[in-house]
């Protein structure tokens, strides 16, 4: 069920169901690409999340009132089926306890072997569901539940960039240093967020993103650094 | 054609208002804390409403100009002084060649604004000059100002003689009441909850910068423990376990996954941003209509 909610003086929340599926995702993500795609300028942002848009608009333009049956009109019959043809980003990690520290963790809170859980990690292709929390950090599920692993109870100071990671179902890379405690199962060099590429990002919540296990030898040749 | 940064100061940062065209990758809109402050100070040099400006939070900051402009100050009281002679803010001053522009003391308030006319020749880093540290965007180099720094700015030889009429100029005082649209989560807060956090009288903690305003007073609770995350507004008040409210600011995360019992009228978020810690703070409720009709009153001032 679709609802508009009041957020603040100039801004409305959408609402597609109040759960984190697969479905109200993709609803939110299709009607994104709708209102997006109407460049309309006085709608000044619009923010994706789980189940959710945010939407901040001009009301020298429309009032609350108005904005909601604009909206409204494009609301209807948002399909649930994502019929998404985004290409798939392929992001190389190094998959090893010197980088992932929690690799041993999720191995033993799982009871498989580490090379277990790397070819269960790496062989799902993850929707993005959120971007936020740091510059570029994408929220991506759905983790295997063979390896599902609750957060650490006391996060790290420091979680190394480009430290790929899960907690419960959702798996995440760090995009620059940071605190946090989320289980870390390697490290990758894929940058994603840099001031130098156009759109500060190679990602959005439109990707779908597959993890390739790559050697130490080819993760240094790429420049990664093996220190914390 | 430059200022030369003779002192930064412990705290001054270039802003605009605001960076919102990648908030959908987690980038924070930043941008001026005080706009009734800013906008005036651009409206006093007839520059357009985004041009750049300074934001100075402490004393002991101090500039040097190389040519001739006009330059305004608004914001908070404070001491300021050309070439050592005390001046009066909210106002223009015309600036020569060799002129020391320094800002002492600030009284009452919290943020002090200077805008120099067409704005300082800084390129925009996506769309915006707004300086965000925790991700090194905008400003110089993502930072805030340094000692040494070089500002340029256009030569201007108008003299411009503009003063803000006395009576719309501010007074910063230590209470102060917020405006609030009940939104978001509110159906999560029951009604003597509500009746709480509108009778309760909240002090301004030390937690306060440009991401958020922490508060501290009778906690409110919320039905729910928390939400799923999604996107947060200018303005908004999270209720956190503890239940103090935090009101987000110009530096907020983007998403955010705690209850919110409404958004503070963005006009408010500019008063409150001259507050300082210990400040009270009482909140009131408001309706969109009214709202929506303040906000626009409020910009029209700046047409």
């Amino acid at each position: 069920m679709i609802e508009i909610k009041l957020a603040s003086v100039d801004s409305v929340m959408i609402y597609f169901g109040d759960t984190i599926s697969k479905e109200n995702s993709n609803q939110v993500k299709s009607a994104y690409k709708i209102l997006k795609n109407l460049h309309n300028p006085y709608l000044i942002e619009i923010i994706p999340s789980y189940n959710s848009l945010l939407v901040t608009y001009d009301i020298f333009k429309y009032s609350f009132e108005e904005i909601q049956i604009y909206l409204n009109s494009f609301l209807k019959n948002i399909p649930i089926k994502n019929e998404n043809n985004s290409e798939i980003i392929t992001v190389d990690v190094y998959y090893a306890v010197e980088v992932g520290l929690d690799l041993q963790r999720v191995a033993t809170n799982s009871k498989i072997s580490i090379q277990e859980v790397i070819e269960i990690h790496s062989s799902k292709l993850y929707d993005v569901y959120a971007i936020g929390f740091l510059p570029g950090f994408a929220y991506m599920a759905s983790v295997d539940k063979k390896i599902i692993t609750p957060r650490l109870e006391s996060p790290r100071k420091k979680i190394p960039k480009g430290s790929v990671a899960i907690a419960d179902n959702q798996t995440a890379i760090y995009p620059q240093n940071s605190p946090g405690g989320w289980n870390i199962l390697g490290k990758t060099t894929f940058e994603l967020f840099d001031k130098s590429l156009k759109d500060l990002s190679p990602i959005s919540i439109e990707s779908k993103i597959k993890f390739n296990p790559i050697s130490r030898d080819e993760f240094l040749k790429q420049g990664g650094v093996l220190e914390f | 054609m430059s200022f030369e940064v003779l002192k930064a100061g412990i705290f001054t940062t270039l802003q605009d208002r605001g960076r919102f065209l990648f908030t959908h990758l987690g980038v924070t809109n930043s941008g001026t804390m005080d706009e009734y402050a800013s906008l005036a100070a651009h409206k006093l040099l007839d520059n357009s409403l985004d041009t750049n400006i300074l934001e100075i939070t402490f004393s002991n900051f101090e500039l040097r100009a190389n040519t001739e402009t006009n330059i305004s100050i608004t914001g908070a009281s404070c001491e300021f002084y050309i070439n050592n002679i005390s001046q009066n803010t909210w106002q223009v001053h015309k600036i020569y060649k060799g002129d020391s522009i320094k800002i002492g003391k600030i009284i009452d308030g919290q943020r002090v604004y200077l805008s120099v006319k067409n704005g300082f020749d800084i390129p925009k880093e996506f769309g915006s000059n707004s300086t965000t540290i925790k991700e090194s965007l905008g400003g110089i180099n993502g930072t805030k100002l340094q000692n040494n720094d070089i500002l340029p700015y256009f030569e201007n030889k108008e003299n411009i003689t503009k003063r803000w009429h006395q009576d719309y100029i501010p007074k910063y005082e230590k209470e102060l009441t917020l405006r609030v649209l009940l939104s978001y989560q509110e159906s999560s807060f029951s009604d003597s909850e509500k009746e709480k956090f509108f009778n309760s009288t909240y002090t301004i903690t030390p937690d306060f910068n440009r991401m958020a305003c922490k508060l501290k007073g009778d906690p409110i609770n919320s039905s729910l423990d928390g939400i799923i995350s999604e996107a947060i507004t200018f303005g908004s008040i999270q209720i956190p376990k503890d239940g103090q409210p935090i009101i987000l600011l110009k530096e907020r995360q983007t998403i955010g996954g705690y209850p919110k019992i409404g958004t503070v009228l963005n006009i408010d978020c500019f008063k409150l941003s001259q507050m300082k810690i210990g400040g009270t703070i009482k909140f009131e409720e408001i309706d969109i209509d009214t709202a929506q009709k303040k906000f626009k009153e409020f910009y029209l001032t700046f047409k």
